[in-house]
């Protein structure tokens, strides 16, 4: 469903110094699987996710997504983000607009669906990430928890085809990870394709198919959840899960 | 001690002026006879206008004649440079060269030279090419002149923005201008309606300018009652009050919106 080949991403900052967030990034994920990637920050996990929405351009390499490299000049690029949901650290609801206009607005102005519609897939969503009942409130109101919850419904509400994590749970209080972790694994359970930028172990273990290890823009260590915690075999692999776990 | 060392000190400024004001109206002899009488008919008189009308009736005086001409001209005002001010905005945050050089060039070229002389050019000059009206030449000149503000204080007020509200628009799949449009510009505009009111007091202040080509607004008509009557402070004190009278009820307007939309924070 999505390959990446040979991603090259560098950042320049202030002073002028090069950070290499990706270095020669290959990987291949399949329909239906769920993926989490773990790493020390700064190991360019974020901007894996990122880069596939192009929410950063890539210096050199392809992202081919159904056969078509979205890396190309002349391919739509918000046609390509409808398809791919995201959800952010920090939520980043819109804060002028109500819970249920959340959910609805990009439904009604990118995928023109009519109103009665987009309202009944929103209170749908709403619905299954358990927090219907707030539909007219704003996300002011809201606790942390909740409002990302609202975000996934948000971003579910356009059907994507992918749905990426980055850092879902990382800002929240820990009494509302869990809130949000029962709905990521619910999605998983459904079938829906998912990339997941997590520490949440747990998570990797119940539902993923696959964990990738990142460290310096590369891949150091891949394969299930269950590798990971009975015999992963680098050391920096090692040496990070012995300080999260 | 009741009063501190710093209102000792305004009261003796203000000791000092009063004093002085009674010994210039005073002392130094200048003998003002105030006409206060001549001012409710600048505002409104009964009477007949032409010598057609043959029953009297209630009609506007010069002053309210222009102050209302003063209202036109700064609401359209306020209008274009709303709409000029958001374009020149965002073309400031343009990721095109040319576009954030020109809307640079205009702000600061505008910015940097008096609105007297822009009015003239745009009269005299631009006006008579394009044969506008005193009042589009006018309204005109105003609109672009705080524009220009308005450009700079919507540009801040986008920045202003998180950049994950952008982030999660582009996401969704909007487009950078359904995104502006949608998420930036309303949040952008609920945080600057307080630098906006005070551009926009500004403007109607400074329409006062446009008298010089002879557009008959609230400055101007002031200036022509002066010189029929010679009665300078009264005439001009009544012009002061109702330039206030628009000011503040424009700051009241926006007093209100934002307590309007405070509702979701």
């Amino acid at each position: 469903m999505i390959r990446v080949k040979h991603l090259y991403k560098t950042f320049r900052t202030h002073n002028r110094k090069e950070v290499k967030a990706l270095v020669d990034f290959s990987t291949h994920i399949k329909k239906g699987e769920v993926v989490v990637i773990i790493g020390p920050s700064g190991s360019g996990k974020s901007t894996f996710l990122r880069c596939l929405n192009r929410l950063e351009e890539v210096d050199s390499g392809e992202i081919i997504i159904d056969g078509q490299n979205i890396l190309e000049k002349r391919v739509d690029i918000n046609k390509v983000r409808e398809e791919l949901g995201m959800v952010f650290q920090h939520f980043n609801l819109f804060p002028h607009k109500t819970v249920l206009e959340n959910v609805t607005l990009s439904q009604l102005i990118v995928r023109k669906r009519n109103k009665e519609k987009a309202v009944k897939i929103a209170q749908e969503l709403l619905d299954k990430v358990g927090i219907l009942e707030k539909e007219n409130v704003y996300p002011s109101q809201l606790s942390g928890g909740q409002q990302q919850r609202v975000a996934i419904a948000r971003a579910l509400a356009m059907q994507p085809k992918i749905m990426m994590f980055d850092e879902a749970t990382s800002a929240l209080d820990p009494e509302m990870i869990g809130e949000v972790l029962e709905v990521m694994k619910t999605l998983a359970r459904e079938g829906m394709t998912m990339l997941a930028v997590t520490h949440e172990m747990g998570f990797a273990r119940e539902v993923s198919d696959r964990v990738i290890f990142m460290d310096g823009g590369q891949i150091v260590e891949e394969g299930t959840a269950e590798h990971f915690f009975k015999n992963p075999t680098h050391d920096r692999t090692k040496l990070f899960l012995s300080q999260i776990l | 001690m009741v009063f501190g060392k710093r209102s000792l000190i305004t009261l003796a400024v203000l000791a000092v002026i009063l004093g002085w004001v009674y010994y210039f109206l005073t002392v130094r002899g200048i003998t003002y006879i105030w006409h206060w009488e001549q001012i409710p008919q600048l505002l409104f008189y009964h009477g007949t206008k032409t010598a057609a009308e043959t029953t009297p009736s209630l009609h506007l005086g010069v002053l309210m004649i222009g102050f209302i001409l003063t209202l036109k001209i700064s609401a359209v005002a306020i209008i274009f440079a709303i709409v000029l001010g958001t374009i020149v905005g965002i073309c400031r945050l343009s990721s095109e060269p040319i576009t954030r050089a020109l809307s640079i060039t205009f702000v600061e070229l505008i910015r940097n030279t008096p609105l007297l002389v822009q009015i003239y050019i745009i009269y005299f000059f631009v006006g008579s090419m394009l044969r506008l009206s005193a009042f589009t030449a006018g309204t005109a000149a105003l609109a672009i002149f705080e524009g220009a503000y308005v450009g700079e204080i919507v540009r801040a007020g986008i920045q202003s923005i998180h950049k994950g509200q952008m982030e999660a628009a582009r996401s969704l799949g909007m487009s950078y201008a359904k995104a502006m449009r949608h998420i930036i510009l309303p949040q952008a505009f609920k945080r600057i309606i307080p630098p906006l009111a005070g551009q926009f007091i500004s403007l109607i202040k400074d329409s006062s300018l446009v008298s010089v080509i002879a557009l008959a607004d609230l400055m101007f008509q002031g200036q022509q009652a002066v010189a029929r009557t010679y009665s300078a402070f009264e005439i001009y004190f009544t012009v002061a009050a109702l330039y206030l009278i628009m000011t503040s009820t424009l700051s009241m307007a926006t007093q209100y919106i934002e307590r309007r939309l405070a509702v979701s924070d």
